[in-house]
């Protein structure tokens, strides 16, 4: 199909932007249960104020002898507990189309967690 | 050994922006690892050591000190401009058995438990429901820390319960650095734990009844509270309803308490007489810009624990979107005259949905649950005796109408008089009526929240409504004489006596801070004045 009418170019152009916008968002999966890890020095004004939070941005890439792909959440000074609170997950039109055009095998990560305060 | 890094830093502010309050340095401590030090006790002292470390490089500082939790109050009572200390990391749990308990206790070993200072609400009661138990009450959410919550007197809306600091048995303080200054405390007319257990976490034990009342609410300036005793009891569950009912109803209801001879009856919720219920909580919703006739009130009944029960979790995490707040916040300031418009247009979010079909059923951390950051915010709450709620009302919704107004709702809750000496909640029900709302940069089409707080002191003193303040809001602290206009004379005598009976006079000095000072409770009333730049109320 050739576009050459300028208004159904515009519509076109309007549609394709609208569902790049559509398919850009964010879940937040909220425990239930246990305090988030908190964070005395962060300045942050967001919904994260005072949650330590790790925020993840990056291409992971599958190998041909991958079904799975597990990111490891690991013990560390921003999640001491190494268990979860709070997991953001943002997806975006590029990373949907960088899905599609490498056939899954590479995958954009865009996430934001918190990890659950350690009980003692 | 417990590890603290110290940060050096130049401000320090609430959780709600009501700062920011100037700093020197932010102290961290985090416990030592449990693989490490797995006894709790020695991992308790071993913190204990470390405080008391930290206020000795204070005290050889010659500055001051004030730990803080979760840093909810909305003023500077948490603040010190020489050294902070966060909490937050000092969350332990230590288990008691019925052989640590005193030989004249009356409570029930299962229900006595101990926490350090850095738990907050919602970890206090996820321990409790794991022994199938549950605090009396609790703030409207749950993050603050429970020794913050006693400082300043944490309530919620329980008319036959009180505040969090009701039923505390027994205080853990460490008052300065030489070893002999940790004392455990308890009142000697209800004692709770015996010698044996106390003398593992205290070189001092103390059964007073003044130092008691006195020390509950400590203003942060008793020491460091280092670990809490509670009173817990069986896990209940809280029937919740909200609906709208004449204003002459709730406010009759409000200044009687006497919900079984009133008009307001939900269906079930009678006893065999047909007669209604007391509920566990009750709630008024005022929008002061509003002419309707009805007001949205909320009650809960306290119910045995039975299980199952509905998933109360998908009506109670709704919440107002954060970016139109800021809006909200935005459009009143330059346009004050909009805020009745706005507040009618949020009302659907900003107060609960009247509607019967939406009961909700849960436990109380579970109907008081988390409140997610939403932006700076303010509150100035008043105690007055419940009998004054509907004159208090209408004085401090007249002033907000007429000087205003003020982007923001009130609201009214209910609660049992405290035994503390210092407590807000002073009057046998004390109806806490609050105003709660966005903050706003003052112009000169409206008022600061400093003016708008020293207008409501002054309509209330003019129409001769005694008062109280809740220690951890907003309000103008540096009105004169305003703690000898709240509390008889024999309280603030007795609350200082205490503290210098517990605290040297250096100490006192140390735990002194601008909060204080303003409110003339420090040690000789003639300490720091309030930093020029400090934006305290």
């Amino acid at each position: 199909m050739q576009l050459t009418n300028p208004f159904k170019k515009r519509v076109f152009i309007l549609l394709a932007l609208g569902l790049c916008l559509q398919s850009c968002y964010s879940v937040r999966f909220v425990s239930i249960n246990g305090d988030e890890q908190p964070d005395p020095l962060s300045t942050r004004t967001d919904y994260y104020r005072d949650m330590q939070v790790v925020e993840l941005d990056t291409v992971i890439t599958a190998k041909a002898t991958t079904q799975d792909i597990n990111y490891l959440i690991k013990e560390s000074s921003a999640c001491k507990s190494g268990r979860l609170h709070t997991v953001e997950v943002r997806n975006t039109f590029g990373a949907i189309l960088l899905s599609a055009v490498t056939f899954g095998r590479k995958r954009k990560v865009k996430i934001k967690y918190v990890c659950q305060l350690e009980t003692n | 050994m417990a590890s603290t890094v110290a940060h050096a830093k130049s401000e320090w502010d609430t959780l709600h922006h009501n700062g920011p309050f100037p700093l020197k340095t932010l102290y961290i401590t985090e416990l030592e690892g449990e693989g490490n030090l797995p006894d709790k006790i020695a991992r308790y002292k071993d913190a204990a050591a470390e405080i008391q470390r930290l206020i000795k490089e204070t005290q050889n500082a010659n500055q001051g000190f004030r730990a803080y939790g979760s840093r909810w109050s909305m003023n500077h009572i948490a603040s010190h401009h020489d050294r902070m200390h966060y909490n937050g990391f000092m969350n332990m749990h230590i288990p008691t058995f019925a052989a640590d308990m005193h030989a004249q206790s009356n409570f029930s070993a299962d229900n006595i438990f101990f926490f350090q200072c850095g738990n907050t609400i919602k970890r206090v009661s996820e321990v409790l429901s794991a022994h199938g138990k549950s605090l009396k009450a609790s703030g409207a959410s749950n993050g603050q820390t429970i020794a913050g919550c006693i400082s300043t007197g944490v309530h919620g809306s329980a008319l036959d319960v009180g505040s969090v600091q009701d039923y505390v048995v027994g205080l853990n303080i460490i008052t300065g650095p030489d070893p002999q200054d940790i004392i455990y405390l308890e009142p000697a007319s209800r004692p709770a734990l015996n010698d044996a257990f106390a003398a593992k976490i205290a070189t001092k034990i103390v059964r007073d009844d003044e130092l008691f009342r006195a020390a509950l609410v400590s203003l942060g300036s008793f020491g460091f509270i280092h670990g809490v005793v509670i009173e817990a009891e069986d896990r209940f569950l809280l029937k919740r309803y909200v609906q709208k009912i004449p204003k002459k109803l709730a406010l009759e209801l409000a200044t009687s308490m006497d919900f079984a001879n009133s008009n307001f009856k939900i269906p079930g919720e009678v006893d065999t007489q047909g007669k209604p219920n007391r509920p566990y909580h009750y709630k008024v919703f005022i929008n002061p810009y509003s002419n309707e006739k009805d007001y949205v009130v909320e009650v809960m009944y306290k119910k045995p624990y039975t299980t199952p029960y509905p998933d109360p979790f998908p009506l109670i995490k709704e919440s107002i979107y954060r970016d139109l707040i800021y809006v909200f916040i935005k459009i009143a300031e330059n346009f004050p005259k909009s805020i009745p418009w706005l507040i009618k247009r949020l009302r659907k979010t900003i107060l609960p949905i009247n509607d019967l079909e939406r009961i909700v059923t849960g436990t109380l951390p579970e109907i008081f649950w988390d409140a997610p950051y939403q932006g700076a915010a303010f509150a100035c709450s008043f105690g007055v005796d419940h009998k004054d709620s509907a004159k208090a009302l209408k004085v401090l919704t007249d002033l907000t109408v007429n000087e205003g107004p003020i982007p923001g709702i009130f609201a009214m809750r209910f609660v049992k008089q405290s035994e503390a000496t210092m407590a807000f909640t002073r009057f046998p029900i004390t109806c806490m009526l609050e105003i709660d709302g966005v903050l706003w940069k003052p112009n000169r089409r409206i008022m600061s929240l400093n003016q708008y707080g020293r207008r409501m002191i002054e309509e209330l003193k003019k129409h001769n409504i005694p008062f109280t303040l809740h220690w951890g809001k907003n309000a103008d602290w540096k009105f004169p004489g305003l703690v000898e206009h709240m509390f008889p004379k024999d309280n603030i005598k007795s609350w200082k006596k205490a503290r210098q009976a517990l605290l040297s006079d250096e100490m006192q000095t140390l735990f002194s801070n601008h909060f204080l000072a303003d409110v003339t409770l420090d040690h000789n009333n003639s300490g720091p004045t309030s930093d020029p730049t400090d934006p305290s109320l």
